[in-house]
């Protein structure tokens, strides 16, 4: 216990951090300045500016705003993502709630009951309870990833590469299953996303694999430029197919009285509750967690609801309980990542680059060495939490003007905004037209049917798993029987087999895709 | 933009007997990708006792994709499926080609104009587009992000050309 005080003291005493700043025009007077508060705010507020624009989800979100971060210090930089992160799902809700598109797949449930609170003249509340609700679960998630943290680092030392293999492979079989549409189509996008992180030089041997000898390729593919096009500009040439002015029923009433009423708080409390734990674990499970948190924290709240016919009608329960879950999960998701070195999702994997950029290696041995890094992260998580409601909250005016942007103008200032923030990666033209391609790759997948998510996050999984295959082979002396031997590794296959199986049982298959096809309705 | 209804059917151009274009053709691709990834790893060292070689993980992982990919493909004859989607020209071609642009000019003639042209290519994408409200936009978003990648985020681009500079 008190172990977790000191960390979490740790963690606040980086976040709180001043840098005296004293130029010389004040004649040595040195002003502090909270440079990581600053940092995180920033970043706060532009992912809520990206992320509230239609049709932008949290990863293209995340992925767009990447190389801003890149001159920072490592742990301002990884503050400041944190902030983007939290800013960029609270975008997402914003244009759930007001405009009916749901930004990513988590906050696709919000639109149900947010969108007709918005219609009833109840934005205000709608918003003002999906941000109070995603404060509370992110003070629960932070209080929780403290406790968890140190523990399950402390498991992952236990960890070979046999068992490193099975986990990864235990999280991408959590991530087919919790896709949406075919399992097979899923396995697929993750095998292709395997074989995608293959381009590029050899781990052990440092021989050129699949680059055809063009220098760019020699590194491999760039994730960010992958994820950039897959999400970025797949997304943009999507939303053109419908026209550019699209169905957009903003909601046109002024949003008047921010403040939910006493009765609104009373209703939603024990929603919030409910969200976030719900939200707590599922987040934990490597695969995706926030989506399905969103879905069964909506569903949840339907079945214990006296009155369910209230759903989809504008309940505040319905807004209130998957925001918070979905908010939860998505900090959650930090604790495989942060111990475990394995990014659970397709935001973590961003995250991870974002870490080997700045020659992080996500991992327990982070959690030993840079005790500062991971702490005072986790400290930022739980402030993003807090600008949101103090400084978005009183900007949800601005957010809505943002809305009427129409897309003609919207969208060549986003393949272009794209488009430098990928050069400026690498200062590398090469990037910028290999984003291109893959921005078509992404439309042909999105036509047919293939979920662009699994894909990245094989990408980002690839070579870990091949070098801890690789590994676990050498010292087993080539018998592949050691990931079911191996007690620990054997358990975790077994719950992969176990779970593939359960998916592709018919009963459950249509439990699953009712949840879907509710959330579409 | 083409106003197609979604469910023209395109279907003609496949055989009778295949019941769900979409995943036919998607498996189809994917075992073109797989066989491409099985040629180009074709010349790296296999397994060599029970060390692996460069070669071992992209050839297992594109037999995977194969495997999946004729099942998917099996599936698309096997069950009826959703038809082949309508897919628009203009807004990639153009999105496409602003990119492409950018990326071949952004070096010889540095940002401002590089951005401003990719801008206007990629606004050709719509037939909505209006050309003096997007002159404007243009011409502002190149001003604010002159400013802000060279001089608030410090990254090394060059905004002029290099012809002018020297």
């Amino acid at each position: 216990m008190a172990d977790l005080f000191s960390n979490l003291g740790l963690g606040f005493s980086v976040v709180f951090q001043f840098v005296s700043w004293s130029p010389s025009w004040l004649g040595g007077f040195a002003i502090p300045i909270p440079v990581n508060i600053l940092l995180c705010l920033l970043g706060a507020l532009v992912g809520t500016l990206v992320g509230v624009l239609p049709g932008i989800g949290t990863i293209a979100t995340v992925a767009m705003l990447l190389p801003i971060t890149f001159g920072l210090p490592p742990i301002g930089a990884l503050i400041m993502l944190a902030g983007i992160y939290y800013g960029a799902q609270y975008g997402g809700s914003t244009t759930s709630i007001l405009v009916n598109i749901p930004g990513e797949a988590g906050s696709v449930v919000t639109t149900l009951d947010g969108f007709q609170m918005a219609k009833q003249g109840r934005a205000g509340p709608a918003l003002a309870i999906a941000a109070i609700g995603s404060f509370f679960a992110g003070c629960v998630a932070t209080v929780l990833i403290a406790v968890l943290g140190a523990p399950l680092t402390k498991l992952a030392l236990a960890f070979g590469p046999a068992e490193y293999f099975s986990l990864m492979v235990l999280g991408l079989i959590f991530a087919v299953v919790l896709a949406k549409g075919s399992i097979l189509k899923a396995i697929a996008m993750i095998v292709f996303g395997l074989l995608l992180s293959m381009v590029g030089s050899d781990i052990e041997t440092g021989a050129s694999r699949m680059a055809f000898n063009i220098p760019e390729l020699a590194d491999g593919l760039g994730f960010a430029t992958v994820a950039m096009g897959v999400f970025g500009f797949a997304e943009i040439i999507r939303n053109l197919d419908a026209g550019a002015e699209m169905d957009r029923q903003l909601v046109q009433e002024k949003v008047t009285g921010l403040m939910p009423t006493k009765k609104d708080m009373i209703d939603s409390a024990p929603a919030i509750a409910r969200g976030t734990i719900l939200g707590s674990i599922l987040g934990i499970l490597p695969g995706g967690g926030a989506v399905i948190a969103s879905f069964a924290a909506y569903t949840l709240e339907k079945k214990v609801s006296k009155n369910p016919s209230r759903f989809g009608r504008g309940a505040i329960e319905g807004v209130a309980a998957p925001e918070s879950a979905n908010n939860a999960a998505a900090q959650t998701s930090f604790i495989p990542l942060l111990t475990l070195g394995i990014p659970p999702n397709a935001v973590m994997a961003l995250m991870v680059g974002a870490m080997t950029i700045h020659g992080i290696v996500p991992g327990p041995q982070v959690m030993q060495k840079q005790p500062e890094l991971v702490w005072g992260m986790i400290a930022s998580m739980w402030v993003g939490n807090l600008m949101l409601i103090i400084i978005n909250l009183p900007m949800v005016g601005i957010w809505v003007r943002l809305l009427r942007v129409p897309y003609r103008l919207l969208f060549p200032s986003i393949v272009v905004f794209c488009a430098i923030g990928i050069y400026s990666l690498n200062n590398a033209p090469t990037d910028v037209m290999l984003a291109g391609a893959f921005g078509l790759v992404g439309y042909w997948l999105i036509k047919h049917d293939f979920e662009p998510a699994p894909l990245l996050l094989g990408m980002v999984l690839g070579p870990l798993m091949e070098e801890n295959l690789r590994r676990a082979l050498l010292i087993s002396r080539g018998d592949w029987s050691v990931f079911v031997t191996r007690p620990l590794s054997a358990a975790l296959m077994a719950v992969a087999a176990a779970l593939l199986v359960l998916a592709v049982l018919p009963a459950l298959r249509k439990k699953r895709d009712e949840v879907f096809v509710e959330s579409e309705n | 933009m083409s106003d197609t209804p979604s469910h023209r059917p395109v279907e003609s151009m496949l055989p009778k007997w295949v019941r769900g274009p979409q995943d036919f053709v998607g498996g189809v691709a994917l075992i073109a990708i797989a066989l491409f990834a099985l040629w180009a790893s074709s010349d790296l060292q296999g397994t060599r006792g029970f060390s692996f070689g460069a070669g071992t993980a992209p050839r297992m992982f594109a037999f995977l994709l194969l495997g999946l990919g004729i099942a998917v493909m099996l599936v698309g004859v096997l069950t009826e499926g959703a038809h082949l989607a309508t897919y628009a020209w203009r807004g990639p071609l153009f999105v496409s080609l602003g990119i492409l642009s950018f990326a071949l000019t952004i070096r010889p003639l540095g940002l401002v104009i590089s951005a401003f042209a990719s801008f206007l290519i990629s606004a050709l994408g719509t037939p909505e587009t209006r050309w003096k409200e997007t002159i404007i936009v243009g011409i502002c978003l190149t001003a604010g992000c002159s400013l802000l990648f060279p001089y608030a985020l410090g990254l090394p681009l060059q905004l002029f050309p290099r012809f002018l500079l020297q």
